[in-house]
């Protein structure tokens, strides 16, 4: 089953344990979530004052982001706001933190690992390494990086984007009485970490500081406001698209159809060569906002099909 | 591009499977938690959503971006007989 969907949890009252695992000796650690089938992981962890370890590799893609303190990894000091992707099997140098340091740590394929190694692994994909301070280095963009797009307000920092599966991870922030008045859902899983500030979710109420969630796929979320602003770490796992609609009470389920519809609608090719293939909904699925969109006729022309006869009074 | 470094990847140790397990429960219980909390929001969020319709017929409900569409009386949805459910 994957994650779970964890939404809304703010962990800022919640203690943390010591993270005993290879490597990891010397922090401690919060779950925020987990995949129970994989062990890939998102967590927050606090390298304690005089972490050490030897320069190593991990078995899974890892993404770093410093939220307070200083690590020392190799000859690079990360500091607030830095974001380093480590692409599986790429060995990074000696890790330290004299004053201790608060991170997001995530493990994109399997439980946190550890094996001291100074060289790569042979088939470490290393050109995927992504090191960089976020505060510093990264513009802020629009936040309209798709069509549908959000409300002018939403800004984003690009943080990484692999190139098969488009997922990013980003920065992002809402200014000062952000507001979008439309209920949203994706066909990606999306996780979020709310580094300063609150925004609101019709669906979940306040998100504060600390606040924290992973959304599985089809789950409406929205709308939205942030009466002060914010400022939080993103990810997605797959490419973003947003459907946007105004129905409080559509099922995952209904979600998911009217996505296909959509598909049905927008790539007709697409969609008839994978209905072809076995299961199928011939006419197209169901979308509860446009029950009657199969006899559109730019629908119908899409799919190769003639248009309506027209009906003799 | 295909990630091979993941599938040459050594057993997992026992304390590893030690962490996962310990873990998997600790977020089943969170899950629960977040569930009851979410049911306990049920008439606030009621209240929430007939606001939200609300403003979708009067300053309308954004399309895309900052372009908004007010939404005609028979456009708004039913309030289904099933129970709504937010956390899947």
């Amino acid at each position: 089953m994957a994650r779970p969907h964890i939404e809304p949890y703010v962990e800022l009252n919640q203690p943390f344990k010591k993270l005993d695992l290879n490597g990891f000796k010397g922090s401690e650690y919060k779950v925020l979530s987990l995949d129970v089938d994989t062990g890939a992981c998102t967590l927050k962890v606090q390298f304690k004052n005089g972490f050490k370890r030897n320069p190593g590799l991990s078995y899974s893609d890892m993404e770093l982001f410093v939220l307070e303190g200083r690590v020392k990894v190799g000859k690079e000091t990360w500091g607030r706001g830095h974001y380093a992707f480590i692409p599986a099997g790429m060995a990074i140098g000696a890790m330290s933190s004299a004053q201790g340091a608060e991170v997001l740590l995530m493990f994109n394929d399997s439980e946190p690992s550890f094996y001291e190694s100074d060289k790569n692994h042979q088939l470490a994909l290393t050109q995927a390494h992504v090191s960089m301070n976020s505060y510093l280095d990264a513009p802020w963009t629009s936040g309209a990086i798709v069509q549908p797009a959000a409300s002018n307000g939403c800004m984003i920092k690009l943080l990484h984007y692999d190139p098969l599966s488009e997922a990013i991870t980003f920065l992002y922030t809402l200014t000062p009485e952000f507001m979008q008045d439309n209920i949203s859902y994706h066909d990606c899983c999306e996780e979020s970490y709310h580094i300063w500030g609150t925004s609101w979710m019709m669906q979940f109420g306040d998100l504060p500081t600390g606040g924290y969630f992973w959304r599985p796929p089809y789950i409406n979320h929205g709308s939205f406001r942030s009466k002060r602003g914010c400022i939080a770490f993103g990810r997605t796992d797959s490419k973003i698209h947003n459907y946007f609609h105004f129905n409080p009470w559509s099922s995952q389920a209904e979600n998911m159809a009217r996505s296909a519809a959509h598909l049905y609608r927008q790539r007709p090719m697409m969609y008839d060569w994978v209905a072809s293939d076995g299961h199928n909904h011939p006419h197209g699925p169901e979308d509860f906002e446009h029950a009657h969109y199969h006899d559109d006729a730019q629908i119908r022309h899409l799919h190769g099909h003639p248009p309506s006869p027209i009906k003799s009074k | 591009m295909a990630k091979r470094v993941q599938d040459k990847k050594p057993k997992r140790s026992k304390s590893a499977m030690a962490w996962l397990e310990e873990n998997i429960a600790e977020q089943k219980l969170r899950y629960k938690a977040i569930v009851k909390e979410m049911d306990e929001l049920a008439p606030t969020r009621a209240r929430w959503y007939k606001e939200f319709l609300e403003i979708c017929q009067t300053r309308g409900t954004n399309v895309t971006g900052d372009m908004r569409r007010k939404i005609a009386k028979h456009e708004v949805p039913k309030k289904p007989k099933r129970k709504d459910r937010v956390v899947y």
